[in-house]
């Protein structure tokens, strides 16, 4: 698999004035070529309308030296303290719940280790998975005994450096028959423990580095600068801290401090503060959790646990190669910076997206296209293909790598997205897009960001003109970010949304504004943004949905907000209220038309079906599937929030087997549950009115957009849409 | 559970149908045979490399983990989506059920 010149960008939305920054990574020695583009339409498929872009000229048009920038990987705490850490005697410990033990790599608990030097000491999980201890040049110790994977340990070191002893030692919370439940092994170290680097919680040092990394939670973990008795290890695993012992305690970090943030308490009193590094996931339910209560801000004192992972990432923290300042006159859209490389037998290239808004508070089309970054995040990066054990059962098709697919399976370290498992089986909570992501680009799966290039490619061809706007600015600015709009187009798959961002939106159509619902599975999870940490969101699977792995027990709430997340239907906010339908199935072999349903004559809809005949079948061509309705489809039902006066004006029934209803429907297994013999596998196309004046246009359907461009854009899927459009951008109240 | 009978004649006219239309729509018993060739994580199976976009296609396997080399054919390579996923599915009843696929 040839190499990648990669890229990405410190913001995704900007305004004029901004200054956007793109780092590079670019594998061949010598130079890169950069420039900007407008992109129109990323699908190059030869179904497809094509691959366009329209070149600008811009302050960043150049050569640049090329450069390799790594990717570090791997989450951790660095405590910004070091010498209060190079002890003569002490005693380390925590609790640990490790998931990956005996992995063939040595995973660092804690400690001030450096294996540049060989100097310093760590309490850690070796290769084998047996509980061991280091210190200096000496062998390590271990207790041989292989740790059960996701079991609660109390685990210590201690060190006298009078009589040369350590004692490592373990007890293990839970208690089984036949086994040992504490265990400890006591060595004589011959050589210095030496200076060591910097004190570190789940990795330890290589020079500048940090690797060694942990998989698996820790919680309540201790330094002091005594060697305790083994007896006096469980007198610090509470808090507040033995009041006898507390005197020899240098660091007792309380992980459930802090928990929206990046800092990680020291509550000794010495304020050995430290800082979690590539976003180890918190609000994880500690040693202590006795499933009292769900939310980590009513008891967070059984929430004292991070868990952490070897392939965590949030911000690659490469060096900036240019940076584009928004010119003033740059015309609201799409962009992407285009950097390439030649090889001898052709070039490498890639295309950086972003989006640039008008400046805030105005508008310079009637029209806003509103492009799901949340839900582009969420995907970021995605590994389905070796993540997903039911992924072909699923998509009834065998799997098929893309490049993107088989580049990201052999170069680890790029981050993984929510519907993927980290490598110790746990779910991926966060995603960030501060990293190259390989999936949100034109020239690759009609899915997301380049499904979504068929509607600026419909809009550009109908010189229909567009603002764009994203969901970054619709969650840090509400329904101002949409009012100056007298529509609202969405993309064609809205999937992830924020309780600030599904306001804003119920806002806007209660106000008189008119969407245009162009997808389906939208509104479907609830996620939050971080308030302190940019480009980043956090979703958890909860217990219901077609979710992509379990959360465990009480971990169904975000660290970021406290709120819970999982389902929007479960957290009393079903998409049928804001949009007038909700998602009923998926299915990935093929799509199907719409046919016109009896209520599409109601004169309230005459406008949409002008020159669309009653019996004319709508859809049944298109690169998504061949139709216009499918992958993902919505259905109307007035029990799960339709309003009653909303229309089902068109609707899909056609679907296979391969079509699968949603799991959250299913209170109960039962055997009809595919698009062969079940009537809820449907599609439905929606419209309805809102208070002053506004409207809801749905189509229920992923597949849609990739008919517009049908037959040279002559076809009825491009009329009723440009029917809609017409009428929605009129003021004319409906 | 079911079990593929290599011997019968139904597991036979079941691949037949398979081949002579690779993206459906299948019978039931079809649907259930494919079931029992797509259970579980693929990671060691062969699977579908796309090795230039909408053109070329080849059998493949992932490595045992990630962050290592796809195992990708250099033998055969198929110009056409459909005959990638019809060798596929006879490399997956060799892995599932031991023996060569009955129908070429």
């Amino acid at each position: 698999m040839s190499e990648r010149i990669l890229g990405y960008s410190d913001r995704l939305s900007a305004v004029p004035g901004d200054a956007v920054s793109f780092k590079i990574s670019a594998p061949l020695p010598g130079k890169f070529k950069a420039r900007l583009v407008r992109l129109i339409c990323g699908d190059d498929s030869p179904e497809g309308p094509g691959f366009k872009s329209k070149n600008i000229d811009s302050e960043i048009d150049g050569t640049y030296p090329a450069r390799h920038q790594p990717i570090l990987a791997g989450s951790y705490v660095w405590v910004t303290a070091r010498q209060p850490f190079d002890l003569p005697n002490f005693t380390v410990q925590a609790m640990v719940w490790p998931t990956l033990p005996g992995n063939g790599k040595p995973q660092c608990i804690l400690g001030n280790y450096d294996a540049a030097t060989g100097s310093g000491y760590a309490l850690y999980i070796n290769e084998q998975g047996c509980l061991a201890f280091r210190a200096g040049k000496n062998p390590p110790v271990s207790t041989g005994v292989k740790m059960l994977a996701r079991h609660w340990y109390e685990v210590y070191a201690i060190y006298d450096s009078g009589t040369g002893r350590v004692v490592v030692g373990q007890n293990m919370m839970l208690a089984y028959h036949g086994m040992q439940q504490s265990i400890s092994e006591t060595q004589m170290l011959a050589e210095p423990v030496g200076e060591g680097g910097r004190f570190l919680i789940a990795a330890w040092n290589d020079d500048k580095l940090a690797t060694a990394h942990f998989n698996g939670k820790i919680d309540s973990p201790r330094v002091s600068g005594r060697a305790l008795k083994p007896a006096e290890i469980e007198r610090l695993r509470d808090l507040p801290l033995d009041v006898e012992l507390a005197q020899y305690v240098v660091a007792a970090w309380d992980f459930s401090r802090g928990m929206s943030t990046v800092k990680v308490t020291d509550v000794s009193g010495n304020r050995y503060h430290g800082r979690s590094i590539n976003l180890p996931t918190r609000a994880m339910t500690g040693w202590n959790w006795d499933s009292s209560d769900f939310s980590w801000q009513s008891k967070p004192e059984q929430y004292g646990a991070i868990h952490f992972h070897d392939d965590d990432l949030y911000d690659c923290g490469w060096r900036t190669d240019f940076t584009l300042t928004v010119p003033t006159d740059l015309k609201s859209g799409v962009y992407c910076v285009h950097v390439w490389q030649k090889t001898p037998t052709g070039k490498i290239e890639d295309y950086i997206p972003f989006f640039v808004r008008p400046a805030r508070g105005t508008a310079t089309a009637p029209l806003a296209l509103l492009i799901p970054t949340a839900s582009y995040l969420a995907y970021a990066n995605q590994q389905m293909v070796s993540s997903w054990w039911f992924d072909e059962l699923s998509s009834c098709k065998f799997a098929t790598m893309s490049s993107v697919d088989q580049y990201l399976e052999e170069h680890e370290g790029f981050g993984l997205s929510v519907y993927d498992e980290h490598s110790d089986g746990s779910g991926v909570c966060y995603s960030s897009h501060l990293r190259p992501i390989l999936n949100m680009r034109p020239k690759t799966d009609l899915w997301q960001f380049n499904a979504d290039t068929h509607l600026t490619d419909w809009l550009e061809k109908k010189k229909i003109p567009y603002d764009v706007i994203t969901d970054d600015d619709l969650h840090a600015e509400g329904v101002d970010v949409l009012r100056p709009y007298r529509c609202v187009m969405t993309g064609t798959h809205p999937e992830y949304y924020s309780k600030a961002m599904l306001d804003a939106l119920q806002a806007y159509t209660n106000g008189g504004g008119r969407l245009m619902y162009m997808g389906a599975n939208g509104f479907y999870w609830r996620i939050a943004y971080h308030a302190g940490l940019p480009g980043v969101i956090e979703h958890r699977r909860a217990e219901d949905g077609m979710r992509a792995w379990f959360s465990e027990a009480g971990e169904y709430f975000m660290s970021f907000t406290g709120e819970m997340s999982g389902l929007w239907v479960r957290n009393g906010r079903p998409p049928n209220m804001l949009v007038g339908n909700a998602f009923a199935a998926q299915g990935f072999v093929n799509s199907v038309p719409y046919h016109r349903t009896p209520e599409s004559q109601d004169p309230r809809v005459s406008f949409m079906f002008d020159g669309i005949g009653l019996d004319e079948v709508i859809g049944d061509f298109g690169t998504v599937g061949g139709g216009a309705a499918g992958w993902e489809i919505d259905r109307a039902d007035t029990r799960l929030g339709t309003p009653p006066h909303a229309l089902i004006v068109a609707a899909a029934t056609d679907f296979p087997d391969s079509y699968h209803w949603v799991n959250e429907e299913m209170n109960h297994t039962h055997s009809a549950v595919n698009g062969d013999t079940n009537p809820r596998v449907r599609c439905d196309m929606m419209f309805f009115e809102t208070p002053n004046g506004g409207a809801v246009f749905s189509t229920g359907s992923i597949s849609y957009g990739g008919s517009l461009a049908h037959d040279g854009y002559k076809n009825n899927v491009s009329r009723l849409t440009e029917n809609v459009v017409k009428r929605f951008v009129d003021p004319t109240p409906f | 559970m079911i079990k593929i009978d290599p011997q019968s004649a139904e597991s036979t006219a079941l691949a037949s149908q398979f081949k002579a239309a690779p993206f459906g729509p299948y019978s039931a018993d079809l649907q259930k045979l494919l079931q029992l060739l797509r259970w579980g994580f693929v990671r060691g199976r062969t699977i579908i490399i796309c090795t230039k976009p909408y053109r070329e296609w080849r059998l493949g396997r992932m490595a045992p983990k990630r962050g290592l080399p796809v195992e990708v054919s250099e033998t055969e390579v198929f110009t056409d989506y459909g005959a990638a996923v019809w060798a596929c599915f006879r490399a997956r009843w060799q892995e599932v059920v031991g023996q060569p696929c009955p129908v070429k």
